[in-house]
């Protein structure tokens, strides 16, 4: 978004990205982003009143909560994103990176899974870092890899399991198992049948600034574009998350006990539609007791992998065409991985 | 959207964060321990406006694609639908609504088997998720016979009145239900949905049964109108 005022400029040859070119100030007036919002802003407060009277209706109450709450509670891990993927940006450098990879693409894949150990946050704080990974030259699989296993894999989120499922310290190992084997498996099918083209041209590319800027001002300048691009991304997977803990029955759970393929189904959408911190979903999935530990493990393997707030973020990171291809297919890998660890396991 | 709008609304949303974490109305969304990491993330925010406006004022030339997609260009004014939703309406704690809109199915943990003696004294307060786990998983029986004093709002189904608490993990987004039936006649039909009740009363031995959803009863013995506290959920 660094130079978006350029594509609103009606003359961009004449007067250039300039903002403060006096220039604009002598000539007939013309509407700007700042107009627009100035007048968003006026709107809003003159139909305060109609609003706050409209979201008083239970269920937009609700999704309105949610909404909120989805903000709040994903808003700082983006934060700590972006900032990781700043100092990447501006301290580690190319060769660092090849230095610390190995060489083979394969087994890169397996240590960047592993490395998604250490980055403690749910999975919006990923997003960002997996971009500039990439941009850093990371190999795709590698970063793809560690854009799936850091949200699932790190110890925050195996404490909250094991305190989530007291008695069931199999459903800890399980959980770390699945998600390693779906980050690894899709880094690997990347690898082999992955095109570069597929992700947009704009994820790979560095933010600019200035030659000789200090590395501190690359780091604020490159935090600042993705957590304003990538924040929008996340508004509309909170929008899309507070819609469908509405919409959604609650009766899907409750009729599913005794129906283990049914249950495996559900729970594996439910992951995707309630799109839940992967810090939190372990209690979730314990307090459905009604339903067997399988699709219970299928739901905390599916649900950091994809949910609709990841679709929107990557679909904003990555571009639409790289959405649509790896959403569907981490979709049914992790089912997969999920199923196998369980029977292995549990 | 030109630099300066983008760093207006990282002004804005920096300050919405500050703002619902600065008293206690960020508790009806997250929990307790999350007010540092909003007050860190909205410090983060309002730096790095600030320093891109110095930057951009002091005529400091950054940046210059031209291919960013129209969903790319357009994204940042999302950013305005937290502030909006925040400064304009500050959506309430979930509360009876949401309780009845997710239906019967439990939404307990058994936390333990053995649970630990109830603190000594006439009627000690307790989570309402804590009095539900002890009447469904308790087996030294530590609540029988014992009055104890709980938290919670009014649910109303039908005739009957339901004690209510929710509990979050992370977010309101992962809020369960705990719910306790209260018997105690006349004496609660006065109350509203969603008003907050502190009721002191015995468990019935072996109510929270299937056909009940697990959901045990309560013999009332005192209830009064309580003030909401300050934060609604139990964690």
């Amino acid at each position: 978004m660094s130079s978006a005022g350029c594509a609103e400029t009606a003359t961009p040859g004449r007067f250039g990205c300039h903002h403060f070119s006096v220039s604009t100030t002598l000539r007939a007036p013309r509407v700007t982003s700042l107009h627009v919002f100035c007048g968003v802003l006026v709107l809003a407060i003159l139909a305060r009143p109609l609003i706050t009277s409209a979201m008083s209706a239970p269920a937009l109450s609700i999704a309105g909560t949610v909404f909120v709450a989805v903000c709040a509670q994903a808003l700082p891990f983006l934060v700590l994103g972006v900032l990781l993927s700043g100092a990447i940006a501006a301290f580690v450098s190319p060769a660092v990176l090849r230095r610390v990879l190995p060489a083979s693409p394969n087994s890169a894949v397996a240590v960047a899974g592993v490395a998604g150990i250490a980055l403690p946050g749910c999975e919006c704080a990923s997003v960002p870092v997996a971009r500039r990974l990439i941009g850093q030259g990371v190999p795709d699989a590698a970063a793809l890899t560690f854009l799936l296993a850091a949200p699932a894999v790190n110890p925050v989120v195996l404490v909250a399991t094991a305190v989530a499922f007291p008695g069931e310290p199999r459903m800890v190992l399980a959980r770390f198992v699945g998600s390693l084997a779906t980050a690894c498996v899709m880094g690997w099918l990347w690898q082999r049948f992955g095109r570069a083209e597929w992700i947009t041209a704009r994820a790979r590319r560095p933010v600019e600034t200035p030659p000789g800027t200090s590395r501190w001002l690359v780091l604020a300048e490159t935090a600042r574009h993705d957590l304003v691009s990538a924040g929008g991304f996340l508004v509309v997977g909170a929008v899309a998350a507070a819609a469908l803990s509405v919409l959604v029955p609650a009766a899907w759970t409750e009729t599913l006990a005794g129906h283990l393929v049914l249950a495996v189904a559900v729970m594996a959408v439910l992951a995707v539609l309630l799109a839940l911190c992967s810090e939190a979903d372990a209690f979730v999935a314990a307090s459905l007791s009604v339903l067997p530990l399988l699709p219970r493990l299928v739901f905390l393997v599916v649900g950091p992998a994809v949910d609709v707030k990841l679709i929107a973020l990557q679909a904003g990171t990555f571009g639409r065409s790289f959405a649509a291809r790896f959403a569907p297919v981490t979709f049914a890998v992790a089912i997969i991985c999920a199923l196998l660890t369980g029977w292995a396991i549990l | 959207m030109r630099r300066e709008t983008q760093h207006v609304l990282l002004l804005l949303l920096g300050g919405a964060l500050l703002r619902i974490a600065a008293d206690d109305t960020f508790l009806r969304y997250v929990r307790p321990s999350h007010r540092w990491l909003l007050l860190a993330a909205g410090a983060v925010m309002v730096l790095l406006a600030a320093i891109a406006l110095v930057r951009d004022l002091r005529g400091a030339r950054v940046g210059s694609h031209h291919d960013h997609s129209v969903a790319e260009r357009h994204a940042p004014w999302l950013l305005l639908v937290p502030v909006l939703v925040i400064a304009l309406v500050a959506p309430p704690a979930l509360g009876a609504d949401s309780v009845t809109r997710v239906g019967n199915s439990p939404a307990v943990l058994p936390d333990a088997d053995v649970f630990t003696p109830l603190p000594p004294g006439g009627a000690p307060d307790l989570p309402v998720m804590e009095f539900v786990q002890r009447a469904m998983f308790d087996k030294a029986g530590t609540l029988d016979g014992r009055d104890v004093t709980l938290t919670g709002f009014a649910v109303r189904r039908g005739a009957a009145v339901e004690l209510a608490r929710l509990t979050i993990s992370c977010c309101a987004a992962d809020a369960r239900a705990a719910r306790v039936r209260l018997q105690g006649g006349p004496a609660l039909d006065g109350f509203a949905q969603d008003t907050w009740l502190r009721v002191r009363g015995t468990l019935v031995p072996g109510s929270a049964t299937p056909a009940e959803h697990y959901v045990p009863a309560m013999v009332v013995r005192s209830v009064e109108p309580a003030a909401a506290p300050s934060d609604p959920y139990e964690y």
